[in-house]
């Protein structure tokens, strides 16, 4: 880098990255609104399902489960975007040699495909407020900010592992199976559209080392559907950052950025 | 030099070439093939979760949305060779017909994915005790559901320009049509009002059929013959159209 500032001395090293990714994104779905629809109408499909087959008193939880889980999904479209950008346009190449590095990177595209999520996550709190409000889990300032943590955790967590995944994927067609197969699993291993409780124990035990258990288990708490003591709720998220912090340090390592 | 109508390949000409050129493509596709069940195995959970009492229903349910979901591999397959590997032009040149290109292509994808199904299908007739007439028709509605749905994602591809957009839209097509509708739950537990329209979209139409058969669901005389003739219409319907817009899109006739 320090070579390319002497050669070229006038080439700005320094931008701002977010609003760049943010304008990607926004290009991305004002010219595929079906982008923003899909993640819209996906845990809807899945809410409206779960309505016939399950009793009425999970239904907050399961609005919940879908707001969890449509932040988890941001890490298959950081995954198909990011594969997509290096193997079939090769632009990976390009912001490999600029001042932008793979952390800026990464948030750039967790961000961009951030906007095209927003409307779903907008829909699905109104809706919580309203069926979490009539159900008796109203939805109060401290549930509110104990979500937005969790989502901001999973946020940050499954981008990087998106994009940690794209770096060792080979060819397009790998793409879509690995993270359906990826996200989905993760998805379903944790109790986000039913109880911790109503899992059997094998499973129960399985989904204790996954942080999308304790995001759900924060948020299911702080609404009141799933109660939890003070100290459970701090212990929570201390696991769920625990298991935050181990993904980030497995994803980054796994993260390929300008080698070979 | 020969004419247009001279060189113009007889009808499904290479059907047998090309399918087993794509049956040897997609058994190469692993990790596609260990995410074909993935929406029906989600579902199943909810199920088992959730309301165990359905579970046969649901299996049945996951054996036509299987079916369905063919579809859309064949949408993507299809675009894919056409947008990403940019072979269809190769493949077309050939004295390969326009329709063996498309029957071929979503008979080979029917090939690979079936084994999965076939043990759902085994698992649902264990389930529900299910007699050798009621698998005879599911057998058949099933592979009129694939027929449809396999010409819809034939047409559908050859709309699209991008390989980036293609998840989000056919993604959406096929879980509406596919998890909206009665097909994993009793047909009785959807909106009368909206019944009509279930029994016309074919992967709920054939469930509702089968739920009939095997006694989980009522249907008067008129709705049978709504949902049968239906799913016989759009299924043969739908294949004549593909032929046609087969060989429109690929030769410009």
């Amino acid at each position: 880098m320090d070579a390319v500032e002497r050669a070229y001395p006038d080439v700005p090293t320094t931008g701002r990255a977010l609003p760049a990714f943010f304008w990607v994104g926004w290009r991305w779905i004002s010219r595929n609104p079906a982008v923003t629809i899909t993640p819209i109408l996906l845990p809807f499909i899945f809410l409206y399902f779960l309505s016939l087959i399950s009793p009425p008193s999970y239904r907050p939880l399961e609005i919940v489960g879908a707001m969890l889980f449509t932040m988890q999904n941001i890490g298959s479209w950081v995954l198909g975007d990011s594969a997509l950008w290096r193997i079939e346009c090769s632009l990976q190449d390009l912001f490999v040699a600029s001042p932008l590095g793979r952390v800026r990177y990464l948030f750039g595209i967790a961000f961009s495909n951030l906007i095209a999520m927003i409307p779903a996550l907008v829909v699905l709190t109104v809706l919580l407020a309203w069926v979490g409000g009539s159900d008796g889990h109203p939805l109060t300032v401290y549930a509110g900010l104990v979500i937005v943590a969790s989502l901001g955790v999973l946020w940050v967590l499954f981008s990087s592992i998106g994009i940690a995944i794209s770096s060792r994927v080979r060819t397009q067609r790998e793409i879509w199976p690995v993270g359906n197969i990826t996200f989905t699993t993760l998805g379903m291993l944790s109790p986000l559209y039913y109880p911790l409780s109503a899992l059997p124990p094998l499973w129960q035990g399985a989904a204790r080392f996954l942080p999308t258990t304790y995001a759900a288990l924060l948020a299911q708490g702080a609404l009141g559907i799933t109660p939890a003591t003070p100290d459970q709720m701090l212990l929570y998220g201390g696991l769920l950052a625990a298991c935050a912090v181990a993904g980030l340090l497995i994803t980054f390592r796994l993260y390929r950025w300008g080698e070979a | 030099m020969k004419s247009e109508a001279e060189v113009r390949p007889r009808a499904f000409r290479g059907l047998p070439a090309f399918l087993w050129t794509e049956v040897l493509v997609q058994i190469h596709e692993e990790l596609a093939m260990a995410t074909s069940m993935m929406v029906q195995a989600v579902l199943l959970v909810f199920v088992w979760v959730l309301n165990p009492g359905l579970i046969g229903v649901a299996l049945v349910g996951a054996v036509l949305f299987s079916m369905f979901a063919m579809g859309q591999r064949v949408l993507n397959e299809a675009a894919y060779i056409r947008i990403d590997h940019k072979v269809s032009d190769l493949y077309l040149a050939s004295p390969l017909s326009a329709e063996a290109y498309f029957l071929g292509m979503s008979a080979g994808v029917l090939l690979v994915y079936l084994p999965p199904v076939v043990v759902v299908g085994v698992l649902a007739a264990v389930v529900i005790h299910l007699s050798l007439v009621e698998v005879g028709l599911l057998v058949l509605l099933a592979g009129t559901v694939w027929l449809t749905s396999a010409s819809i994602g034939y047409v559908f591809s050859t709309a699209f320009r991008d390989n980036r957009a293609i998840w989000a839209y056919s993604s959406l097509f096929f879980n509406i049509f596919g998890v909206l509708p009665p097909v994993f739950y009793p047909f009785g537990l959807f909106p009368a009002y909206l019944r009509p329209v279930a029994l016309l979209m074919p992967p709920s139409a054939a469930a509702a059929l089968v739920q009939w058969a095997i006694g989980v669901t009522v249907l008067t005389r008129p709705e049978v013959y709504l949902a049968s003739g239906g799913l016989a219409v759009e299924g043969l319907g739908l294949f004549l159209f593909a032929v046609y817009w087969a060989r429109r899109t690929v030769r410009g006739e």
